[in-house]
């Protein structure tokens, strides 16, 4: 276990940020802290690298981990070059050798702006700099506050490929906040968190099975029979389509078969990351 | 740390408006003085002999030491700045710790703070040196430029103090403002001391830097003095009370004495801007555990 926190409690006066908290990362694993704006994600995250102190609670690094962090927005310095704010940071640093940044600007392909300054850069070149000065003391956990909110796809793609490849490469351990569900999808282990609480955790796929419900929508020419020969209340109906939330695939056979006769067409669709954490965290905005 | 120091002052001299504008608050007494108060005050003097090279040299003392609180605190901002965008959390990762980063943040303003002063001094020395011949000894340099580093240290510590409750750039701004229109009056360098009401003396007196600036005039002025009140000891001594070249505590200060009251409170500012900074650093201990 490379971290381990136990009732982890942030309250910001009457307010609890963060409840009684209890994750236990791997090493070398991906999870992805998955919650809606002010779940309580960042300030886990912040009591994690230390900047902030926990209200109650206790966070266990296995002996002496170093931290990589790449924040939210940008800590780099608009008029400073690539190369400057990297030997900068560097330089903060005790151990690192002294080829690191030119290794890492090789590594994370930043040579074509290197000599840029750093508030000129678009903003996925910017991500990939941010993700190089986390990585500059060579951690052993890389954490990432929302990294690629605000970034095109095409953008988002080529970081989650940057990430993963990193993970697998350097056998990194990767913490993640994010509320994009397709990123969360291709983490090792989820955790859903809303109001400071866990509300779910495990993998995406174990996630989906519990918490996402499978849709079934049959198009038939009686409305009416169909409904009254099914055991199950309908979610959602027009003239001619009903809508069922089914908690396997199997009930939706089911329905199938014995309709058959009423049925024209349907429409099967299982249950997504989005179903699960609907699910889980309600529909109402933050 | 050498790479912070570095950081802080790439990125200050970098804004080259920036810089021009904070050279621009400080040139504005002098521009000030030349415009509106010059001949008045020479008109006052005008028994006085070598009148216009007292004035002149009285003139860039205060000047330089408004310098010296106007640069230091610009440069501080980026302390705030760094606060309020997040990049001080970025920096205390590193193994610098927030211990060296502050004084890292003193160190590039004490030295900005010099380097501004000194150029300020080029100035204004080659403006009275062109139109009223206004010439320094090697040794009044020497001793001016030392002064300066001081002038610069104990400006920065006490600014270190005023902005450690400051948490926005903006607030910081109009902190700023108030400041730099204020310190002309503070130390004593739009108006002459003596001519101020007693309460606004009094005041004078609770600002550090009016005793640099009394620093610089005894420095600047000492040739010219001598020859001006050859012998005559109570004008002279009149005239240094009147114009802030020596303040008045019970008597009028000695150029050691200055010094005295001025490392007090630089040990004073020194212990309260570094406290709040020890104080979090022991608070913030021990917050993670390794196994």
């Amino acid at each position: 276990m490379l971290l381990e926190t136990k009732h982890l409690t942030k309250r910001f006066g009457n307010k609890i940020a963060v409840n009684a908290l209890d994750l236990r990362i791997t090493r070398g694993s991906f999870t992805a802290l998955l919650g809606p704006n002010g779940a309580g994600k960042s300030t886990t995250m912040n009591m994690l690298i230390g900047l902030s102190r926990p209200t109650a609670g206790t966070i266990i690094y296995d002996h002496h981990a170093k931290l990589g962090v790449v924040f939210q927005g940008s800590v780099l310095d608009n008029c400073l070059t690539v190369r400057e704010n990297l030997q900068i940071r560097a330089d903060q640093y005790h151990h690192v050798p002294a080829d690191r940044v030119a290794t890492l600007s090789q590594q994370l392909g930043l040579t074509n702006f290197m000599q840029q300054r750093y508030g000129t850069l678009s903003g996925g070149q910017k991500r990939r700099v941010d993700i190089a000065r986390a990585l500059l003391n060579d951690p052993d956990v890389l954490f990432l506050d929302e990294p690629t909110t605000g970034l095109d796809i095409q953008t988002r793609h080529a970081i989650w490929t940057l990430i993963q490849r990193l993970q697998r490469d350097r056998q990194l351990t990767v913490i993640l906040t994010t509320h994009y569900l397709d990123e969360a999808d291709n983490a090792d282990h989820v955790v859903v968190i809303d109001h400071g609480c866990v509300l779910a955790q495990g993998t995406a796929a174990e996630i989906k099975i519990r918490y996402a419900a499978d849709i079934l929508t049959v198009t038939t020419p009686d409305v009416a029979q169909l409904i009254a020969q099914v055991a199950l209340q309908p979610t959602h109906q027009t003239r001619s389509q009903v809508t069922f939330r089914l908690a396997t695939m199997q009930a939706a056979l089911d329905i199938l078969t014995m309709n058959r006769p009423l049925i024209s067409n349907f429409e099967f669709r299982p249950g997504t990351l989005d179903d699960a954490f609907l699910a889980l965290t309600g529909k109402e905005m933050r | 740390m050498l790479a912070m120091i570095k950081r802080n002052l790439l990125l200050y001299f970098r804004d080259r408006s920036g810089v021009f504008f904070s050279l621009l608050g400080a040139l504005i007494s002098f521009i000030l003085y030349l415009v509106f108060l010059k001949q008045n005050m020479l008109t006052s003097w005008q028994r006085v002999p070598h009148a216009k090279l007292l004035l002149d040299t009285w003139l860039i003392g205060g000047t330089l030491s408004i310098t010296g609180i106007t640069t230091t605190l610009t440069s501080l901002s980026l302390m705030v700045n760094d606060k309020e965008k997040h990049v001080t959390a970025d920096l205390e990762l590193t193994d610098a710790g927030p211990f060296r980063l502050f004084t890292s943040y003193l160190c590039s303003a004490t030295i900005i703070g010099t380097l501004m002063q000194a150029v300020m001094l080029i100035i204004m020395w080659g403006n009275f040196y062109l139109t009223d011949g206004v010439t320094l000894g090697s040794s009044t340099v020497g001793k001016v430029l030392g002064l300066m580093v001081i002038s610069s240290l104990l400006a920065t510590m006490v600014n270190a103090v005023i902005i450690s409750g400051v948490h926005a750039v903006n607030t910081l701004n109009k902190l700023g403002t108030i400041v730099g229109t204020a310190a002309g009056f503070l130390v004593g360098t739009y108006m002459p001391i003596g001519i101020l009401p007693t309460f606004a003396q009094d005041l004078v007196k609770f600002v550090p830097g009016s005793y640099v600036a009394a620093l610089y005039r005894q420095y600047l002025m000492a040739g010219n003095l001598k020859t001006a009140f050859a012998g005559n000891w109570i004008a002279r001594t009149h005239f240094e009370q009147l114009m802030g070249v020596r303040l008045n505590w019970s008597t009028l200060l000695t150029h050691p004495e200055t010094y005295r009251i001025m490392g007090l409170i630089l040990i004073g500012a020194t212990a309260l801007a570094f406290g709040p900074v020890w104080v979090r650093l022991h608070r913030q201990h021990q917050s993670i555990q390794e196994r």
